[in-house]
């Protein structure tokens, strides 16, 4: 039954993974972290003055990088000074501390941004108003422990998949900390591409013709108040974690399953590891099952795209 | 006014708790050619140094956050020119380089410490000059109308002086990991665990990166101070000897790794107020709460 038990595992993973980018997208949220981030930015030069929480730690890829490599690090010390004593239970504490480091550290380092980029906004009289700046704290640590916690967990799986699923070679060579740098810089990478055009689009600039970019005219003019009152980023995360969020973890969930699901199928058409082991035919048939996955989505998306545009209008100078 | 001395360490911190300290720190003296001399003086030592492992942690842990504030005084030089969201990738770029030049630097070192003995340990500054001279050339493809033509003023230097910076910072911090830059050493397991030294590159690769692109993207504007930048940069430094200095409990022992942790921990808590300090004093305002300002009101 190992094929079975790799195929469970492969599902774990991305469960894991769909949350991780889930929660990844709307701590980027929180904090109008990078593409959106541009027009936060240019708001007060342009005489918009607003109170979004200026996240500017780096773009999402990189810092995800950095907290979940953290991550990865403490949990692979804490598991070489406890494996020898209780096993692999020893990662039970190990994953939680790992990310809590980690998640505590990237909240210090979005702590510093908020005031580091609205004091120099000095001459464009953009305050630093406290009650966003703590406020935001707190947020942005929880979420950014789940998506964390998720990367870390489906590293430790993919370093230990041999022991887990029984399939011989199965496991990932790479140390820890590496593994978690992949899986940060690609979550965070789907993250910014998928998410950010959720909250782009239709919170920060609601009053925009389908499908058109934005005008250089109207750079900076973001959507400051909200449905009661004034905006901050915490409303984006409400907002977006409708639609926005589990859209973005579809996205990395599907990246990951389709992937990993055609390995896993040209592996068994290629005999799996097994006295009939031929690796040609897995790499054929995986390849092959791979052309075909992207064939039905390139022709799903294309149908997708004419039945919107269809429906909600043509685009502007169309 | 005669106060015993517990009296005046209670007084002390009291002053510390009190906000309205002004709290001045400047770079003026450190300007962009000094501070840079002066790391790379003080990297290279220090890097050269690191080959024996009796060297305490905690000195190469201040080698390494000079070298970090360097580079990232040297990442502000580069990016001002309104590179904008090419600040994160300068980073990057310099602790890309560094990696190359930290590996080949190692190499280079060990292979002639193996051979012709302890003359060897300059050979690290072989790694350093090589990128120096990578960086430049980079620079020089970058900036001239025949190739790229992005005419960024000074992007040479900039891009010389990222590259050495990175690589001193990547020696220092894999030998505060392994003890030593000795190639033997990182490419072997740590004693008692099934893990080299090279399996944390990954982190030190990341948290290198972050301590030179970092400060300049989160304080980037028009009203950005120098000073300022560089506080953070100090700040970063701290956070990473903490995490460096985990690293080095489990992989050296605590003799090494504990006072790295404290130092890094000491150089956070000042800084990080420092810094903070500065930003609220120099913002526009800084209200608890309030209302924005609607168009021309």
């Amino acid at each position: 039954m190992p094929v079975i038990s790799l195929f469970a595992w492969l599902l774990v993973i991305v469960f894991l993974a769909f949350i991780a980018c889930m929660f990844e997208d709307l701590e980027s949220d929180v904090g109008s972290q990078s593409n959106p981030n541009s027009q936060v930015q240019l708001a007060p030069e342009m005489g918009y003055i607003h109170r979004y929480y200026n996240k500017a730690i780096s773009g999402e890829g990189l810092s995800y990088a950095l907290a979940c490599t953290i991550a990865g690090t403490i949990a692979l010390l804490l598991l070489l000074k406890f494996e020898p004593t209780y096993g692999p239970r020893a990662a039970i504490l190990a994953i939680p501390v790992g990310a809590a480091v980690g998640s505590i550290s990237h909240m210090i380092r979005a702590s510093v941004c908020y005031p580091g980029r609205e004091s120099a906004h000095k001459r464009f009289e953009q305050p630093i108003y406290l009650d966003v700046f703590y406020g935001h704290l707190v947020p942005i640590a929880t979420h950014n422990f789940i998506a964390v916690i998720c990367i870390t967990g489906i590293a430790y799986i993919q370093s230990n998949l041999t022991v887990l699923s029984g399939v011989s070679g199965a496991s990932n060579p790479f140390p820890l900390p590496l593994l978690c740098l992949i899986w940060g810089i690609t979550v965070g990478a789907i993250g910014s591409s998928t998410g950010d055009i959720h909250y782009g689009t239709e919170r920060e600039f609601q009053d925009r013709p389908f499908g058109e970019g934005r005008r250089v005219v109207y750079h900076g003019q973001i959507c400051r108040y909200g449905d009661c009152g004034i905006r901050t980023s915490k409303d984006i995360v409400a907002f977006c974690a409708k639609y926005g969020g589990p859209a973005t973890g579809l996205t990395f969930g599907l990246i990951v399953l389709f992937e990993n699901w055609r390995t896993v199928i040209g592996m068994m058409l290629g005999g799996l590891a097994g006295a009939a082991w031929n690796p040609g035919i897995a790499a054929v048939s995986g390849i092959g099952l791979g052309i075909a996955v992207a064939i039905v989505l390139i022709v799903l998306n294309t149908w997708l795209v004419r039945w919107a545009r269809k429906k909600f209008g043509p685009f502007v100078g169309e | 006014m005669t106060v015993t001395p517990a009296v005046e360490e209670e007084e002390k911190k009291e002053e510390e708790e009190k906000p309205k300290e002004k709290f001045e720190f400047s770079f003026d003296y450190f300007n962009e050619s000094r501070l840079g001399l002066f790391a790379l003086i003080v990297g290279a030592i220090i890097a050269v140094a690191s080959f024996f492992p009796p060297l305490p942690a905690f000195v190469k842990g201040i080698g390494a956050m000079l070298v970090i504030v360097w580079g990232a005084d040297s990442v502000r030089k580069t990016a001002r020119y309104g590179l904008g969201t090419g600040v994160p990738s300068i980073g990057v770029l310099a602790v890309g380089f560094g990696l190359a030049g930290a590996i080949t630097g190692m190499a280079i070192g060990s292979e002639i410490y193996h051979y012709f003995g302890i003359i060897g340990i300059l050979g690290i500054l072989a790694g350093v000059a090589f990128m120096a001279v990578v960086g430049y050339v980079s620079g020089v493809l970058a900036n001239n109308e025949k190739f790229i033509g992005m005419k960024i003023p000074g992007l040479e230097r900039g891009m010389a002086e990222l590259a050495m910076a990175g690589t001193l910072a990547i020696t220092l911090e894999s030998s505060i990991v392994a003890g030593t830059w000795y190639s033997a050493a990182i490419m072997s397991p740590i004693k008692g665990y099934d893990v080299t030294p090279a399996a944390f590159f990954a982190v030190i690769f990341i948290l290198s990166g972050f301590g030179m692109l970092q400060p300049y993207n989160s304080c980037l504007g028009a009203d950005e101070r120098r000073g300022r930048t560089l506080l953070m940069a100090i700040e970063i430094g701290g956070i990473n000897c903490i995490i460096l200095g985990a690293v080095a409990t489990m992989s050296l022992g605590a003799v090494q790794g504990v006072p790295l942790i404290v130092l890094g921990a000491i150089v956070w808590v000042v800084y990080y107020r420092a810094y903070m300090k500065a930003c609220m004093a120099e913002a526009y305002g800084t209200p608890g709460t309030g209302l924005i300002k609607t168009l021309g009101g």
